[in-house]
């Protein structure tokens, strides 16, 4: 059996009740595997964007259905410990996590559909606004998810800082995109339809941004315990180490 | 399992307004050494869970606090336990007024082959806390109904107190043990041969009589003692390894062994 | 998987039948235990049943007798004393004489014997209670001989003479065929101290003395027993001292109890002086015995209490003296009683110890206080069975069969004292 990566800090990697190591283990892999297919469809829309090529977006429109099935069914399964199990400390906050980063992994899988969905519309008269932000920003939020996801698989705090750090990143390219739009906007009417539909995807972007964002900060909460939603960076790396230190 | 020796105690095992304070207290039985320089206050009005593994000294330690120890011929008992900053192991005191003022409920609801009402009117019987029979009869009556069972008995005072069930006979100890009028009351594992029910009625009754007093609950449910209590001190083979409020110790525990024990590691 | 649970199930059920057979056998021989015990109870009970019986019975005469004023030389009006002193047995010759015409100086000897020495007794008591009577002519029942006694119980049927002579037997079949030789209950087996003379011997002397000793042994090992009980168990400190003295405690309840007569003889008689031969020593001595057993058994009886119960006092701040009076008594004592009982009838049937301090002695008073020469029960039935004559062997029993119903309510009085206490739940 796998070795709990939350217990890795901890002396005794294994529960009493070996069913609920497995439960514990099943809710994390599961989470691995819905974050992989998210990760991939974010990858596909960004492509579908900037190469032009839209024959993914139906695909991923299509495999939106499968991030919902799989979001519904880990929450099952983390009521259903929270209920059997009644998990403390660690166990708790592990369960608590995995709950809420489905639901910024679905809202994340429902971004990406957005994006595909703008792909679509934007197909054919691909006029190049923002390509390179579009680019840039798509790089950044598949690192951020891949890099949240790896922080959570091996509870290590100083990459999720660093996924939020990149956060802050992708937030000033937003801006500077949205500077670009309006430029473009104000010197030709005309291109508002378009440059709509790029605000769009450039916002759906900067949401995943932020959803990553959210996963990482569980990855803290779940690692020291401090709960660092809403808190500025530098609080976030107090609060991380700070419990650190025993 | 290492044990850290000479460990002191992990998060804020004083209080600001301590009811009874223990200072370095080891305990022995014989050879033995059962409890290792624990301090601990315990706060007025405040609910304190004792936690931890089997044979990890809380139950010793928490019948230390009303000298129960002393019947056990071999057991030797060193530091302070004070009282209202009084030393209950100081000489000249007589352990008899200090049970009147610390009271204890036990594991295993134990009232006398008595009456209902004998049952609760001994205390104050035998500490001549009254002197007419009409106020013994009130001494009974507001004991029964702060134990929460006066309905249930008042018809059948005189009937034996073993007649009752379970809970009914925790709860009569509890009566009982409120009748003399404790300052503290010290409980054993007072819900572990209880059924669901029973249980929840012991817990919400050390909710309501935590407004009059201090109460220590020594529990082998994780989640009575998160349910019951206000502090939770966690004891790991005689030492006492953290003390923290309750939520802090069941969501973010200190210690690593406070944080194996009570997500199930071992214990 | 499943030929495996199948093929564990054929074995087990295989193995069934071997267990079976082992209960059965193993029930078998409990109730060939029981059976055996039964029968040897069944057997001791028909012995002693069958031979005392007939204690209970006495054979009289019913006899006219005139009391001749003349004769004994009284009138109505005489003082006790003399009263007392009347030769009534020369009465009684004169009157058997008269009636039945023995021959020569032999016959007139084996007619006189016929009567029990006793039944002049008879007549004194009659003569004393009521001078009236002097010169009619009243009806007595004389008590006869044990000889006739035991003629008429066993050999009379069968048409022997017994140890009569063929004069004797032709004026008891006389007798007999008058009506007036017949068999009553025997109410002086209960009245009488013990004598020489079979028919005039019985239990009352010894009963008393049994009483009397035995209340002296309840009244000292009792109290004694149950406080070292409760001192040793509640209160002694644990260390060397106590332990040595509680296996002495336990040496002592295997003590031969005739090392308790030695004892008694050699301190309370010797050093102390107390009278030999009563009860009060006796008391003393069966207490040393008893004591052993009731204070072991208190123990047992003290422990059973739960600890739950004490620790409930003493969390409630009771003292220590208030939760041995207040609980571990109260709960302690019927077992406490049980023990006590075991003790005393372990006593009533003690023997050996009591020859020690004189208590074999003959004696024909029945006590009246604890400190009058008295002898017990089971050292009456020794005397008796050492005794020649036959008739003393159905007294024997008969003494036997009164221990026994003497143990019976004791032991009874003891479940119902027990089951009385019981009942406070």
């Amino acid at each position: 059996m796998p070795t709990s990566g939350t217990s890795m800090e901890i002396g005794f990697n294994q529960h009493i009740s070996g069913q609920f190591n497995s439960d514990l283990e099943a809710i994390r892999s599961q989470m691995m595997e819905m974050g992989g297919l998210v990760e991939r469809q974010v990858a596909s829309a960004i492509d579908a964007i900037t190469t032009g090529d839209t024959s993914p977006a139906d695909e991923i429109i299509r495999r939106e259905d499968d991030v919902d099935k799989m979001e519904v069914q880990i929450d099952r399964e983390c009521t259903q410990i929270l209920v059997r199990r009644q998990p403390a400390a660690s166990d708790l906050r592990m369960v608590l996590a995995v709950s809420r980063v489905v639901r910024d992994l679905e809202r994340i899988g429902d971004e990406a559909t957005k994006i595909a969905v703008h792909a679509l519309e934007v197909n054919g008269n691909s006029s190049g606004y923002c390509q390179q932000s579009i680019r840039y920003m798509g790089v950044e939020i598949g690192k951020m998810i891949s890099g949240a996801l790896d922080a959570f698989a091996r509870c290590d705090v100083d990459g999720a800082l660093d996924v939020v750090r990149n956060d802050k990143l992708v937030d000033q390219q937003y801006s500077a995109a949205l500077r670009e739009l309006i430029t473009y906007m104000m010197e030709d009417p005309r291109s508002i339809t378009q440059a709509i539909n790029i605000l769009w995807i450039l916002r759906a972007i900067e949401r995943i941004g932020d959803h990553a964002r959210n996963i990482s900060e569980q990855v803290i909460y779940v690692v020291s315990g401090a709960d660092v939603r809403h808190s500025s960076i530098s609080e976030m790396e107090e609060k991380a180490h700070k419990e650190d230190d025993e | 399992m290492s044990i850290i020796e000479n460990h002191k105690t992990d998060g804020q095992p004083f209080s600001e307004n301590p009811k009874l304070k223990a200072r370095d207290v080891r305990v022995f039985y014989g050879e033995k050494q059962a409890i290792f320089d624990v301090s601990l206050d315990i706060g007025a009005n405040e609910v304190i869970a004792l936690i931890g593994p089997s044979g990890c000294g809380k139950s010793t330690f928490l019948r230390c606090l009303n000298r129960m120890n002393d019947t056990i011929d071999i057991c030797r008992i060193e530091g302070e336990i004070l009282l209202d900053d009084e030393n209950i192991y100081a000489p000249k005191m007589d352990v008899v007024p200090l049970r009147a003022r610390v009271g204890m409920v036990f594991q295993k609801p134990n009232p006398f082959p008595k009456s209902i009402y004998d049952n609760v009117a001994y205390g104050p019987r035998i500490h001549g806390l009254v002197h007419h029979r009409d106020e013994l009869d009130e001494v009974v009556e507001k004991s029964l109904q702060r134990a929460g069972l006066w309905n249930e008995v008042k018809d059948r005072l005189h009937a034996p107190g073993t007649g009752l069930s379970g809970g009914q006979q925790q709860r009569l100890c509890i009566a009982r043990t409120i009748a003399v009028d404790p300052e503290v009351i010290l409980m054993d594992e007072p819900c572990s041969a209880l059924d669901p029910i029973a249980t929840a009625k012991i817990e919400e009754l050390i909710d309501e009589l935590r407004e009059n007093y201090t109460i220590a609950i020594v529990t082998h449910s994780m989640q009575q003692a998160a349910r019951v209590s206000q502090r939770t001190a966690y004891f790991h083979l005689g030492q006492l390894i953290e003390v923290n409020p309750t939520d802090l110790v069941f969501t973010t525990p200190e210690h690593t062994l406070t944080e194996a024990y009570i997500t199930g590691r071992f214990g | 998987m499943t030929d495996q649970s199948l093929s564990t199930r054929v074995k087990v059920e295989r193995s069934m039948a071997r267990r079976r057979r082992a209960e059965t056998r193993f029930r078998l021989y409990g109730m060939a235990s029981i059976l055996f015990g039964l029968l040897c109870l069944v057997v001791l009970f028909g012995n002693i049943l069958s031979k005392g019986l007939s204690a209970f019975e006495q054979t009289v005469l019913t006899t006219d007798i005139y009391l001749d004023k003349d004769f004994l030389g009284l009138s109505r009006q005489s003082p006790e004393s003399e009263l007392l002193n009347g030769d009534y047995e020369g009465l009684i010759k004169e009157y058997l004489k008269e009636s039945m015409q023995p021959s020569g100086r032999s016959e007139r000897r084996d007619l006189y014997s016929m009567v029990s020495v006793g039944a002049h007794w008879q007549l004194q008591q009659l003569v004393v209670n009521n001078p009236n009577l002097l010169g009619d002519t009243v009806t007595v029942e004389l008590i006869m001989d044990d000889e006739i006694d035991q003629w008429l119980k066993h050999d009379h049927e069968k048409g022997r003479h017994g140890r009569l002579s063929e004069k004797q037997t032709e004026w008891a079949q006389q007798w007999l065929d008058e009506g007036r030789l017949k068999t009553r209950f025997n109410v002086s087996f209960f009245t009488n101290g013990d004598s020489r003379e079979p028919e005039l011997a019985g239990v009352h002397g010894a009963i008393m003395g049994t009483f009397l000793t035995l209340l002296v042994t309840f009244a000292l090992s009792f109290p004694i027993g149950v406080a070292a009980a409760i001192y040793l168990e509640e209160f002694a400190p644990k260390n060397r001292i106590t332990e040595i003295v509680e296996i002495n405690i336990n040496n002592l309840a295997a003590v031969p109890s005739i090392t308790f007569g030695l004892l008694g003889l050699a301190i309370f008689i010797n050093i102390f002086g107390v009278a030999r031969s009563t009860p009060l020593i006796g008391g003393l001595v069966l207490t040393l015995m008893t004591l052993p057993t009731i204070i072991i058994s208190g123990r047992a009886a003290i422990k059973a209490v739960p600890p739950s119960i004490r620790e409930a006092a003493l969390g409630l701040g009771a003292s220590r003296m208030q939760v041995v009076f207040h609980h571990v008594l109260p709960l302690a004592l019927p077992g406490m009683l049980t023990g006590t009982i075991i003790g005393m009838a372990q006593a009533l049937g003690e023997t050996a110890p009591l020859l020690m301090i004189g208590m074999i002695a003959f004696v024909v008073d029945v006590p009246g206080f604890i400190n009058d020469p008295a002898t017990v029960l089971p050292v009456q039935i020794f005397l008796w069975s050492d005794s020649p004559e036959q008739a003393f062997t159905e007294r024997t029993s008969g003494a036997i069969i009164v221990l026994l119903a003497f143990l019976v309510v004791m032991n009874t009085a003891a479940v119902m004292l027990r089951r009385r206490l019981e009942r406070r739940w």
